[in-house]
């Protein structure tokens, strides 16, 4: 693996918009020519040698790792459209990190904030600390959001995580959210993703789902009343193939959508 | 006297429109938008009489307005305060992403201030402006 | 005999978005004061009247010197203000709602040459309406269909009768129509609130719900609508008897109508709440037919949506930093910016943040240099370094408004500007033309 060490160099009293971070971008080109990438400050346009110093070599994408530190929680859209490669945050990152990503791996040592992941297409993005609202969710006005990829998070994640989530059978898509405790919407629009939480989960978890697997190894502060009771399970099986062992009370939702429904949430017994 | 577990709700009532189109400075703004009203049972538990300024706490701050009974209830449990600079200090500022903050649904509980004083919309916000 | 006073009849009220088209104002002739307004509810009659010269009505430009607003000629306040906008880093433009919509685009212009952000009181407001709308769609029609054929009306966190005065009386509840000759006799209204407000005690039926629980309520009501048997006995504080019968009362409606306000807009869930009575609206087309409306506060801020939308493609918390217009309600809204302290100066126009937005927001937004374009001696205009009086569109200006059914109105001069207090519009353009000049265009 041949790494691209950035450390930011400024202090920000505004967001940094920094999309050019990506392995794609990197990939190949020497660190001076690293340094002429745009990045985007309040209104001016600038460059990552203006805020960063960069060390380090790249070779091709799948070996292009970008290691980032210091203080970087207000910098947003780092990872954006990647494809392949890595990314490593030894920090707090800011909004949009990993959004529309593809392939390859990020991983944040801290919090990331809101819009984690949005539009994940594959790929996968590690978070050790808590995410904001809307991971793996669709931006606005989109009615598909996470396509496929896994996010991670050790921690909490904030409102409607995984909206509009969509798998597909056919390509062996299972867009997948594994998180520490979720705060309410969990899911919500869900199209077929799967998202397994080991503690608690606020309100509304499954909203309007259509069809997809939520568990839920803690408690819901509330269930929504359009969920319904089908019986006990001893494990549940996950559509892209990973059994979660343990006794759960099985509820088919969300009954708003249709009368009869496939949308599944497992709730720890 | 105080009273925990409120629930408190903030937005428009007609006189408030009335006074905020007559002078956001004026004595009727603050008659009309610095209050807070109760359900009259919850009132009585309070022990004071109407109009008594009232110190209402939510996690988000506090503010000192003149209580007053609802024509509005019952609603045991929910306080209401007209929308304004008053209902403003106590207001949930986080939207959640969305955009828009929750300006209803605080919880809150309410003391009894019997010399509190409640101040005018300018001097209120103007507390908000550092020197 | 000799007129003493001239009269100005049909006249659209500048203050709700019910923004009612009967007024009739009459003037006096020498003092060019209001001296009575007809057919208008106490909130517009008191703006009609507040419009006369006072001592809260600005006259002259202002700018803030050693802690005083000091009177200044145009050109100076105007230089002042340029100067603010240019320098600023990441200005925001805010505010909208109470102008008429040429004003709302030169905004969009100004926004635009500035790369500033660019939001209007949708934002604090019906925003998550909006949200909503863009997710799952709207089933819409005017306030004239509902006036004749409405016969089951229901208001969902929303009480007309303080914030909307005369909507009952015009539209909703109180009048005949086409198909509903007997007036209220022909209608059944229905309020879901919290509070036992002064709409639902004159209501046919008044539900009681628990605060901050209408999704749940809603997803009953929907499930129920679909045939399910639910768990539950009951949802949200509401009996499961009480939400059957409800359901069946809407399947036989004739032409049923749900306008919605800031008990759903402004409790948490926010836009998940209208998303899914929109929803309800929707399914409910499947038995009869349904629409909604969203009770807009503001007589013009359905306008700024419209304008911004025309020119932007996005109704309200824009960014134009990247030389484009982008849009993310919670990255780039007012108060999420005042709250994270991103915005270095703010223009605001025709709206009053000082008093509406909360307390820690409005703290940061005073650390920064404020211009405001306002008639009115306000918790904004109060605190700002630079104060540009306006005329008062809808009063002393003509313009266009958009009611809450997103009928255009035009609005009418009903007399002159005190002072030297110029339009809106104007205001923006000549702002403009000083940013151009010292961005050297």
């Amino acid at each position: 693996m041949a790494e691209i060490k950035l450390k930011i160099k400024k202090k920000l009293d505004f967001p940094l918009e920094a999309d050019s971070i990506t392995p794609d971008n990197f990939a190949g080109k020497t660190v001076a020519g690293i340094k002429k990438l745009p990045l985007y400050y309040a209104t001016k346009q600038v460059t990552i040698g203006d805020f960063f110093d960069v060390t380090g070599k790249s070779t091709d994408l799948a070996d292009t790792k970008i290691i980032i530190d210091g203080d970087v929680s207000n910098v947003k859209r780092i990872g954006e459209n990647m494809t392949g490669g890595e990314i490593v945050i030894n920090s707090a990152v800011g909004m949009h990190v990993g959004n529309h990503m593809s392939g390859g791996k990020i991983t944040v040592n801290g919090n990331a904030d809101d819009w984690a992941g949005a539009m994940l297409q594959g790929g996968e993005l590690e978070i050790t600390g808590d995410a904001g609202h809307y991971v793996g969710s669709a931006y606005r006005g989109y009615w598909q959001g996470m396509k496929n990829g896994t996010i991670k998070v050790k921690g909490k994640v904030g409102v409607e995580s995984m909206l509009w989530a969509k798998s597909s059978k056919p390509s062996n898509m299972w867009p997948t959210l594994y998180c520490g405790s979720a705060n309410a919407f969990l899911g919500i629009h869900n199209h077929g993703g799967t998202i397994v939480v080991e503690g608690d989960v606020d309100r509304c978890a499954g909203a309007d789902q259509a069809w997809g697997s939520i568990v839920i190894k803690g408690k819901v502060s509330r269930l929504l009343p359009s969920y319904k009771k089908v019986g006990e399970v001893k494990e549940v099986q996950l559509p892209n193939g990973e059994v979660i062992k343990g006794k759960f009370i099985e509820y088919s939702g969300d009954h708003t959508i249709t009368k009869e429904t496939k949308g599944r949430l497992y709730l720890a017994a | 006297m105080s009273l925990n577990n409120l629930i408190l709700l903030t937005g428009r009532t007609i006189s408030q429109g009335v006074a905020l189109e007559g002078g956001k400075a004026s004595r009727e703004n603050v008659r009309a938008a610095g209050i807070c009203t109760f359900d009259a049972d919850d009132f009585k538990k309070l022990d004071c009489l109407v109009g008594t300024p009232v110190k209402v706490i939510t996690d988000y701050g506090e503010v000192v307005v003149y209580s007053t009974i609802t024509e509005e209830g019952p609603h045991p449990g929910i306080i209401f305060i007209p929308m304004g600079p008053w209902a403003n200090q106590l207001v949930n500022p986080s939207s959640q992403a969305c955009g828009t903050p929750q300006y209803k649904g605080m919880k809150s509980k309410v003391e009894v201030v019997k010399n509190g004083k409640v101040l005018g919309a300018i001097e209120l916000i103007g507390r908000l402006k550092e020197a | 005999m000799v007129e003493k006073v001239r009269t100005v009849k049909d006249v659209c009220c500048p203050f709700c978005g019910t923004l009612c088209d009967d007024l009739e104002i009459d003037v006096d002739i020498k003092t060019d004061l209001v001296v009575e307004v007809r057919n208008g509810c106490q909130i517009g009659t008191k703006k009609y009247f507040s419009s006369n010269p006072s001592d809260h009505r600005y006259n002259k430009p202002l700018i803030k010197e050693n802690g005083e607003h000091k009177e200044v000629s145009w050109d100076e306040a105007l230089d002042k203000a340029a100067d603010i906008l240019v320098n600023a880093q990441r200005p925001l433009l805010y505010g909208f709602s109470s102008t008429e919509c040429e004003a709302q685009s030169k905004g969009v212009i100004l926004a635009e040459m500035l790369n500033a952000l660019l939001d209007n009181t949708a934002s604090v407001c019906h925003g998550p309406s909006l949200l909503a709308i863009q997710d799952v769609g709207a089933s819409l029609a005017t306030l004239g269909e509902i006036k004749n054929r409405a016969d089951t009306i229901i208001f969902w966190g929303s009480n007309p009768v303080h914030a909307h005065p005369r909507h009952l009386s015009r539209y909703s509840d109180f009048i005949r129509g086409y198909f509903r000759t007997d007036g209220r006799n022909d209608r059944y209204i229905i309020v879901v609130d919290p509070r036992n407000t002064h709409t639902a005690q004159i209501a046919d039926k008044y539900i009681q719900i628990n605060p901050s629980e209408d999704y749940e309520l809603i997803q009953a009501i929907r499930a129920v609508l679909r045939g399910s048997e639910l768990d539950v006995k009951e949802v949200s504080g509401v009996s499961i008897d009480d939400i059957k019968e409800l359901v069946e009362k809407l399947k036989s409606s004739n032409f049923g109508v749900v306008f919605f306000g800031m008990g759903l807009t402004q409790t948490l869930a926010h836009h998940r709440n209208i998303d899914t009575a929109i929803r309800l609206v929707t399914e409910l087309n499947d038995y009869t037919k349904f629409i909604l409306i969203p009770m807009r506060g503001h007589y013009n801020v359905a306008g700024a949506n419209q304008v911004f939308t025309w020119n932007t493609g996005y109704a309200y918390s824009i960014d134009f930093s990247r030389g484009y217009p982008r849009y993310n309600p919670g990255e780039f809204s007012s108060v999420d910016l005042l709250m994270r302290d991103e915005v270095d100066a703010a223009l605001i126009v025709a709206s009053d943040p000082g008093s509406n937005f909360p307390a820690a927001a409005v703290k940061n937004l005073f650390k920064h240099p404020l211009i405001a374009i306002e008639p009115h001696k306000t918790p904004t205009s109060a605190f700002a370094d630079v104060v540009l009086p306006a005329a008062i569109a809808g009063i002393e200006c003509e313009g266009t408004a958009y009611r809450m059914d997103i009928v255009p109105l035009r609005l009418r001069k009903v007399k002159d500007a005190p002072g030297e207090c110029l339009s809106d519009k104007e205001i923006l353009e000549r702002l403009i033309e000083k940013v151009k000049e010292k961005l050297g265009e």
